[in-house]
């Protein structure tokens, strides 16, 4: 645990490098920049004519349906990760009675089939088009 | 005194300062600053070559006024411009998005920099990775943290309050989160075949045969995902230029677009360096070099170069594609084929155990 901590303070230093060096460059900027306050010069950028409606639109549907396909995914193959690790080490398959190389890999296979079925079905489905 | 003593010395040094302090871990945190700076400087360096490389095979010439005929300072007449420029803040935008955009994209630059390691030392039967810090999982927190930046161009786009940089982010993040996975799945491809996810053991695990050569299939995957990642061509409809104006950095302008302009390079260099590592054996030097000791930081850094060549031949050579081919390469051909190998992957992983 110790270690963990350890291995982890860098990290938390460096978040602290990320949030310094860009306010203290902008800083810098706001110090040597010009300074003229044009009112057009705040208006948002729209090919020269005034800027019309609100940008912050609604989007299309598909959008949302993608990011639930990926959040599916993702956390489908975050099992994996630990998976890895183990699937051939040594201690851990003398240590867990039960677990075998050839128990692990099967109960992969099996896993892997069920997320490749689900692609299968989207896929059939038509959500993986982007133009509907 | 030969050059090998000299770097011996210099490598105990180092691992006395990073290895025997109590406070290490912050010593190696502040230290980490320098590494920042040397990726930032790579960064610039891949400006630089970016530009006088595409001009020269675009037939143009590219950088060639400041500083001589190869316009060497070019960059640094760049960051005077870009630091005199006024800072602009569009009067509809989201302040606070607007503002943090950049420095999350920066912050997630860096955190990748923390974990990659650029030499394995063995010094008196110790291990030391020469990495600001080295932990069990670090493939899968460079996942992660990369994964930051897809709030950082969604922060920019929503927060600019301008229609281009909304449809951009919106593209960007239907983009990202389709590659993410076909990348994941190579990178667990290749933590299958080294049985762990520590980036300095996936590349000890290369020392016999790099996993370029072990799945070939599994490095154009990663390759192509990466550069999907990155935001480069053929893969850059978030800023494709002759559509969304500058994608979802239309409304930054001065420095606050040079950080978000600079993180982005960040992530390529970094991108390279990732690839390096865990395709092409890291700091496994090449056989026919035989005895000749060249450092394993120096293999590392030159792999990366000429991935970063690669990337810069890639943008001069392809067109950009559409968005919907985009999503449609990473769900329907990348997903498969990325799962086609890590069926393979397992298969030689059993072999090797």
């Amino acid at each position: 645990m110790e270690e963990i901590i350890d291995n982890f303070i860098p990290v938390a230093i460096f978040i602290l490098f990320g949030l310094v060096i860009p306010l203290a460059i902008m800083f810098i900027v706001k110090q040597i920049s010009p300074r003229s306050k044009t009112l057009a010069k705040f208006t948002t950028y729209e090919s020269g004519s005034v800027p019309t409606g609100s940008a912050n639109m609604m989007f299309n549907v598909e959008y949302y349906a993608y990011a639930i396909l990926f959040v599916l995914f993702d956390v489908e193959l975050l099992f994996l990760y630990p998976w890895v690790t183990v699937y051939v080490n040594e201690a851990v398959i003398t240590s867990t009675p039960g677990f075998t190389t050839g128990f692990s890999i099967l109960a992969m296979v099996l896993f892997m089939i069920v997320v490749l079925l689900g692609l299968i079905y989207e896929w059939k489905k038509g959500v993986l088009e982007w133009v509907r | 005194m030969g050059i090998v003593e000299i770097y011996e010395i210099i490598m105990d040094t180092l691992v006395f300062i990073f290895a025997t302090n109590p406070f290490s871990p912050w010593i190696r945190g502040v230290l980490g600053g320098l590494v920042i700076g040397a990726v930032f400087g790579g960064a610039l360096v891949m400006v630089y070559l970016e530009r006088k490389f595409l001009g020269d095979m675009q037939s143009r010439i590219g950088p060639n006024r400041v500083g001589g005929r190869f316009g060497v300072l070019q960059l640094i007449a760049d960051a005077i411009k870009l630091f005199t420029k006024e800072d602009i803040i569009p009067a509809k935008a989201d302040k606070w998005l607007f503002i943090g955009a950049p420095i999350v994209a920066l912050t997630s630059g860096f955190l990748m920099v923390a974990v990659i390691p650029f030499d394995l030392l063995i010094i008196k039967g110790n291990e030391y990775a020469v990495a600001v810090s080295r932990m069990d999982i670090s493939i899968l927190y460079i996942e992660a943290v990369s994964g930051l930046a897809i709030f950082a161009t969604f922060m920019a786009g929503w927060g600019s309050s301008s229609k281009y940089a909304v449809l951009a982010a919106f593209r960007n993040v239907a983009k990202m989160i389709g590659y993410e996975i076909p990348m994941g799945i190579s990178i667990l491809s290749v933590a299958v075949m080294a049985y762990s996810l520590d980036i300095v053991e996936i590349v000890e695990a290369q020392s016999s045969i790099w996993f370029i050569i072990a799945q070939p299939l599994g490095f154009v995957i990663f390759f192509i995902a990466l550069l999907a990642d990155v935001g480069r061509i053929p893969f850059d409809q978030t800023e494709a230029e002759e559509e969304l104006v500058a994608g979802w950095a239309t409304e930054y302008s001065g420095m606050r677009w040079g950080l978000a302009f600079f993180a982005e390079y960040l992530h390529a260099v970094v991108g390279s360096f990732i690839v390096t590592l865990i395709f092409l054996g890291g700091w496994n030097g090449l056989p026919f070099v035989g005895n000749l000791y060249i450092p394993g930081i120096f293999w590392v850094i030159a792999k990366t170069i000429i991935v970063m060549m690669l990337f810069i031949w890639i943008r001069a050579a392809l067109p950009r594609y559409r968005i919907d081919q985009v999503i449609d390469i990473g769900w329907k051909v990348l997903i498969p084929l990325a799962l086609l190998n890590l069926v393979w992957s397992t298969i030689i992983g059993l072999m090797w155990a």
